[in-house]
């Protein structure tokens, strides 16, 4: 069920009018859980005994990682990232092809098994459960909390990756006045517009960056698709989130900001700090610092760097096209960390302006990456545009559509936030009328979400 | 300023969008289709091309087929009142379903036959087979009706007069020179790869049904093939495409008697004819034309 169905409205629709009934309010976290539950098995329920075993094995460790944490706070982390390994990166070292896969049927089962959707993410929600909760001692909370902290819907399948300390406290009674129902219809509203009307409207042209299509285009086609996948994956990713946090506003819970204008960084460590920021934290105090960080002198900082930047790209596919691109940021990251302060010390709009459109380049050309998992495809497209096509018959891409696909993405970054807040208050519920009708009226054709196949 | 309550935004949301609904609800049903002009992205003319079909005055002749007949540019030929409705990267047949679902007929139906291993594209077969044409959406479609218009203002369709000089001055030249070697072989290894035979045989059955159907309402229905590369003619799904077709069509008056000189012809990669090569194959088919219309 993805958030652009019907369906998916009508779920919404229920599971609301049903949260807010009176007699019912004691019961809200299970409502909350048997919802989440039926989202997740719906259309693949043979997954939904995988997602019960992450859940109780998660518990159980965090039970016993109360009592003692240098020992099975490891544990409990190495089983869950057993799970993410064994699912995500099993044909890494078998053929998928295979008719017999093991000799042993249940394993040979668990091997036929797809990768399950979201379990990137709830994966690192159970070990942020297991390191938050067991860094004071307590009591374990119950499982009904737990569950919902890993399954809550909204953020299930892709984010934003919620801090256990951040989301556990918010499980309280809550009170259909107490709704922010103008900041959730904001998100929402937002969140949809950009997925329908930009996104999918989008993937329609840089469909063709696929192969073999590629090898169809002109090489200035080339280029341009490169900069429109960069438009695209924002804003289908930044839309998923924006409708994330506003479906979890509407059940009382505020789900961190996952975007904050990233194409607008003027350097490669401040986009780190502006795209997916949830996932970015999460590296940050998981994985980097607990590395050592910046506090073992340079050079194992910018192994840290490339270590964690390697990692996070691995962690969005078992390819070598994935690694590259991690392994890319990273060594932008070690270039530009000892340029930073003078760079800093120069005071020129001007030449903010060329960092800003130096940083977007390189993390558009980055995309392609991401785009072309096959990394040879990766490669001969990246070729493709230093060369002069000779295809005699082109694809036509209608470039005016590309600038008006474009504009909200464009608007959003170079339009500061606070000139809509001061001139455009009073006009703020018709623009957002009128995204609502445009996003139905111009939709692009459906696609499911980038970020669903992490 | 003082924050406006959540029940008003909220009505100001709603009433804005349900006004721009409104709005356009109202445009389509003042302006009809002819304001609905698809502004595609990557499917090229194909949609502008059907929509004009369905909405226009029903021509003398259509042709219908593959990305190969596609090639044959409307403007190259000097028969008035024809339409092509190849399909890139589609089946002839979709274009023949649809022909023969509307409520009128051309007077000559021309069908290649080169690619029949593909299925019929369902979807656009019930979009353009109602009465009155595409299906009327129920809103109008403000930024893909502006690029419409606007790319339609800017690449308004040739006619065959507006053309005819610069065809004859292409036809002049020598045919070119280009190495498609590379494409040849990537083309030839696909072709020898498929194997087109069970949808081929589903395609010309449908085929001949349609015919059939065409031929009783009034309409004429001829066959015809185009050139294919040397080695393209000789792989293994050209082979086996043209049997079968021929086993079922074996009548020599079922087929487009076309003439062209073969040495003269081209193709970007060895399947489709490149610009020259086409106007030429245009041309052989026009010339036939004059006389099958006549002879109705």
């Amino acid at each position: 069920m993805t958030f652009t169905s019907w369906q998916f409205g009508v779920f919404v629709a229920v599971v609301f009018a049903v949260y807010y009934l009176p007699p019912l309010r004691t019961l809200q976290v299970q409502w909350l859980v048997f919802a989440s539950l039926f989202f997740y098995g719906y259309g693949q329920p043979q997954l939904l005994p995988l997602l019960a075993v992450a859940v109780f094995g998660t518990y159980l460790f965090l039970i016993l990682a109360l009592r003692n944490r240098q020992i099975w706070l490891p544990v409990g982390i190495g089983f869950n990232l057993a799970l993410l390994a064994f699912f995500k990166y099993k044909f890494l070292f078998m053929d998928a092809g295979s008719s017999s896969l093991s000799g042993v049927a249940p394993v040979g089962f668990l091997l036929r098994l797809p990768l399950p959707i979201g379990i990137s993410f709830f994966v690192f929600h159970n070990i942020s459960l297991l390191v938050d909760l067991t860094r004071r001692q307590g009591s374990p909370p119950d499982l009904t909390s737990v569950f919902l902290y890993i399954i809550f819907f909204p953020q299930l399948v892709s984010g934003p990756i919620t801090r256990a300390e951040m989301f556990m406290p918010q499980i309280t009674p809550k009170y259909f006045s107490d709704i922010a129902f103008v900041e959730a219809a904001k998100w929402i509203l937002t969140g949809f517009f950009f997925k329908l009307y930009v996104a999918n409207n989008l993937n329609e042209m840089t469909s063709y960056m696929d192969f073999p299509l590629y090898e169809t285009l002109q090489t200035q086609d080339r280029w341009l698709l490169v900069f429109l996948y960069s438009y695209q994956i924002y804003a289908d990713f930044f839309g998923y989130s924006a409708i994330a946090i506003g479906l979890a506003l509407l059940f009382g819970y505020r789900l961190p900001v996952n975007f904050n204008l990233p194409y607008i960084s003027s350097s490669f460590s401040e986009f780190w700090t502006r795209w997916h920021i949830s996932l970015s934290n999460w590296f940050r105090t998981s994985l980097y610092i607990p590395l050592g960080g910046n506090r073992h002198g340079a050079l194992r900082t910018y192994l840290n760097l490339m270590i964690v930047m390697g990692l996070g790209g691995l962690w969005h596919g078992a390819g070598l096209s994935f690694l590259m691109w991690g392994v890319m940021h990273g060594l932008l990251l070690v270039i530009e960390r000892p340029l930073l302060t003078p760079l800093k010390s120069i005071d020129s709009a001007v030449f903010r302006a060329v960092r800003i459109s130096f940083v977007f380049f390189c993390v558009s050309m980055l995309w392609i990456f991401f785009k072309l998992p096959n990394f040879d495809h990766a490669v001969s497209y990246l070729s493709g545009m230093f060369t002069p096509s000779t295809n005699l018959n082109p694809p036509k891409l209608f470039y005016s559509l590309a600038v008006l696909y474009s504009l909200p993405v464009i608007i959003q970054h170079l339009v500061s936030g606070s000139v809509f807040e001061r001139t455009l208050r009073r006009a703020e519920p018709y623009l957002y009328g009128s995204m609502a009708a445009l996003m139905y009226l111009e939709a692009g054709p459906e696609t499911s979400f980038i970020y669903f196949q992490f | 300023m003082e924050r406006m309550s959540a029940p008003r935004w909220l009505a100001r949301c709603a009433l804005s969008a349900a006004l721009l609904l409104f709005g356009c609800g109202l445009a389509t049903a003042w302006f009809g289709n002819s304001l609905q002009v698809p502004a595609t992205t990557t499917r090229d003319g194909t949609l502008i091309t059907l929509n004009r079909y369905a909405r226009e005055p029903i021509p003398d002749v259509v042709l219908v087929g593959s990305s190969l007949t596609f090639r044959l540019k409307e403007e190259y030929f000097a028969t008035p009142r024809l339409r092509n409705l190849a399909l890139a990267g589609g089946s002839p047949v979709t274009g023949l379903e649809i022909v023969a679902n509307q409520p009128r007929l051309p007077r000559l139906v021309l069908i290649e036959t080169n690619v029949l291993s593909r299925a019929p594209d369902a979807a656009l077969v019930e979009r353009y087979s109602r009465s009155g044409g595409a299906a009327d959406p129920l809103f109008f479609r403000p930024v893909r009706t502006a690029v419409a218009a606007y790319e339609n203002w800017l690449h308004a369709p040739l006619s065959h007069a507006q053309v005819a000089s610069a065809l004859d001055q292409l036809r002049k030249q020598p045919p070119s020179n280009f190495d498609n070697r590379v494409y040849v072989e990537r083309a030839l290894q696909q072709f020898n790869d498929q194997d087109p035979t069970v949808v081929t045989l589903a395609s010309v059955d449908r085929v001949e049904q349609l015919i059939a159907s065409l031929e009783a309402r009034g309409s004429r229905a001829l066959l015809f093939e185009l050139p294919y590369s040397q080695p393209l003619e000789e792989s293994r799904s050209a082979k086996i495409t043209r049997e079968i077709v021929h086993a079922k069509f074996p009548a020599p008056d079922r087929w487009l008697p076309i003439a062209y000189s073969r040495p003269e012809l081209r193709w970007a990669d060895g399947v489709h004819l490149d610009e020259r090569s086409a106007v030429i194959a245009s041309q052989s088919i026009d010339r036939v034309l004059p006389a099958l219309l006549g002879s109705q």
